[in-house]
């Protein structure tokens, strides 16, 4: 039993010291930012994933965020009341729109892979904001945030207990993440990515792995989305517009692709450089564009991805365990 | 059929191949190839480089699509299966670059091919390469060649196959793992069937019981019995 409580802490403890760190950031922190912080991380986590993992790079996320969003907004704005719905009905959103295109986008290499993605987030994009205005209101949007009820245990309609669930819902994300990195089949992924014949020399479809890690990325995307529209009671076209596409590549690359903190590192960088010099300077978009180019001549490897081995080689120097485990920082 | 010594058809063949034709884009690089393999038998493919036989193994394999021919193994055809069809039917491919998923633990690599297979027992691998129970959690990336072609070979011996493709196994490798190698492929024989692609003609002569000879995209020579196997008779084909 003992033995059973120090693996399953070993297994989990680099998650809770992480999401440990974001709850006491609220003390210090307005709680608009951490919520912020905390959506996007999940909004990245998939594009991370298909990147660092399966060699996919996706400018298509908004397509997914907005899938989730909009399957949220439309039940909160038209049929129901309660957020826990919305948000089930916006994951489902989510899974069946990536079911229905997976089949088709996981064939591509990855370079169409990443245009046809982005072509898919442009025809969501005008979807909302033109063909289906009647439903969407257009560029006006979907205001929902009065038709959301207080729900018993934990009232997400507050944003006080809504950062709570964001919370929860993050740490089950990143458990579930580091189960898939740990799992045979993230091993699959890794080989996939790697050397696609050498996989079917096993015996494995490299479409079949593909295309569920595709449905797994894309529909935590969508679980992001409809976080977004349950938090702020409000979901319009520029979610989805092409502008932002580049968005949670660069996260993924500015914490450090396919490592499993990266995105919630990189989120925090990214949301605070935005809030913090979109205040000193204009155009803050330059000073990332220039921090992305650092971090691609200083090795790649992004703030996570550097900042990992050192804190690896500190714990153990402790004798601490070394659970933080990221794979993909301990390549040869 | 071979020009010189035509093996005859055998009902037992395990896997039969007859006039194979295989190219890449305009460029055929096999020509007619007939050849049969019966179970628990060792056949060697030997010829100089580019004369087609890695291109062969990677037609059965499922890698390439044959301009015309036939492949059947077990009288099922294998021609326009995928090739991941064919190592789930028991036909396992080890190539020839030793390019082994270099992010991944040794363990790792052995999980990926008992997942595919459901064969979690590992005792015949570590059995025939005990090293591999000492490296099990080093990254496959830092592995010497020779234990890279100890991983690759044990990790295609998961599922038991009924028959290995295995392409230049002792190239670039030292004498003492090669002398490994050659008991382990006598061994295995005792279940599997080998088809090896070898330029080694000391190690294909004491082992095999067939020899195939290419080239230029053709079999030239099928040496059928042990008698008419031995380095010179080989080397006359080259």
């Amino acid at each position: 039993m003992g033995e059973a409580m120090v693996k399953a802490f070993r297994w989990w403890w680099g998650i809770l010291l992480a999401f440990l760190l974001v709850a006491l950031s609220r003390f210090v922190l307005p709680l608009a930012f951490i919520n912020e912080v905390i959506i996007f991380s999940i909004y990245t986590i998939g594009c991370s994933f298909l990147l660092g993992r399966v060699g996919f790079i996706s400018f298509g996320q908004p397509a997914y965020l907005a899938v989730g969003a909009y399957g949220t907004a439309f039940y909160l704005s038209y049929f129901g009341t309660n957020p826990y719905v919305g948000l089930l009905l916006g994951v489902l959103s989510g899974l069946a729109v990536s079911g229905l295109v997976g089949p088709l986008f996981v064939r591509l290499r990855s370079d169409y892979f990443a245009l046809v993605n982005l072509a898919l987030a442009v025809i969501i994009y005008y979807l909302m904001q033109k063909v289906l205005a009647d439903i969407t209101r257009g560029d006006n949007g979907l205001w929902f945030l009065t038709n959301i009820v207080a729900t018993p245990v934990l009232d997400i309609s507050s944003p006080n207990q809504f950062f709570i669930f964001a919370l929860l819902v993050a740490m089950a994300v990143w458990a579930f993440y580091k189960y898939l990195d740990d799992s045979i089949f993230g091993a699959c992924c890794l080989a996939t990515k790697v050397n696609e014949d050498k996989l079917m020399f096993l015996g494995y479809s490299n479409y079949s792995v593909r295309l569920t890690a595709f449905i797994i990325a894309n529909t935590t995307t969508a679980l992001a989305g409809a976080m977004y529209a349950v938090y702020l009671g409000f979901v319009s076209p520029e979610i989805t517009s092409p502008a932002r596409a580049a968005d949670p590549v660069v996260v993924t690359i500015l914490g450090g692709t396919g490592t499993l903190y990266g995105p919630l590192v990189g989120a925090i960088a990214y949301t605070g450089m935005k809030d913090v010099i979109s205040k000193l300077i204009g155009n803050w978009e330059l000073f990332i564009g220039f921090l992305l180019v650092f971090i691609m001549l200083a090795g790649e490897r992004g703030i996570w991805g550097t900042l990992q081995p050192r804190l690896q080689a500190l714990f153990s120097r402790n004798s601490a365990p070394a659970a933080m485990d990221d794979r993909a920082t301990k390549r040869p | 059929m071979p020009p010189h010594s035509p093996v005859p058809p055998h009902n037992e063949d395990l896997l039969t191949v007859r006039g194979l034709t295989v190219s890449y884009g305009e460029s055929r690089v096999l020509f007619d190839i007939d050849l049969s393999i019966s179970p628990r038998q060792i056949v060697a493919c030997v010829g100089r480089n580019g004369a087609g036989k890695t291109t062969l193994l990677k037609t059965i394999a499922g890698f390439l699509k044959p301009l015309s021919g036939s492949v059947t193994c077990d009288h099922a055809s294998l021609v326009g299966r995928m090739s991941y069809d064919i190592a789930r039917m028991g036909i396992k491919y080890v190539p020839q670059d030793k390019k082994v998923f270099s992010d991944l633990t040794v363990r790792e690599n052995l999980e990926l091919g008992s997942y595919a297979t459901k064969d979690y027992n590992w005792d015949r691998v570590t059995d025939y390469f005990p090293k591999l129970k000492q490296l099990m959690d080093r990254k496959a990336g830092y592995l010497s060649g020779g234990e890279r072609q100890m991983l690759m070979i044990g990790r295609a011996l998961l599922g038991s196959p009924k028959l290995l493709l295995i392409d230049e196994p002792t190239e670039g490798l030292a004498p003492s793992i090669v002398t490994h190698l050659k008991t382990v492929f006598g061994d295995l024989r005792k279940n599997t069937a080998l088809v090896i692609v070898e330029q080694n003609l000391p190690l294909v002569c004491a082992i095999s019981s067939k020899v195939y000879a290419l080239k230029e995209g053709r079999v030239v020579a099928a040496l059928a019995d042990r008698e008419s196997i031995s380095v010179d008779a080989c080397e006359r084909y080259l």
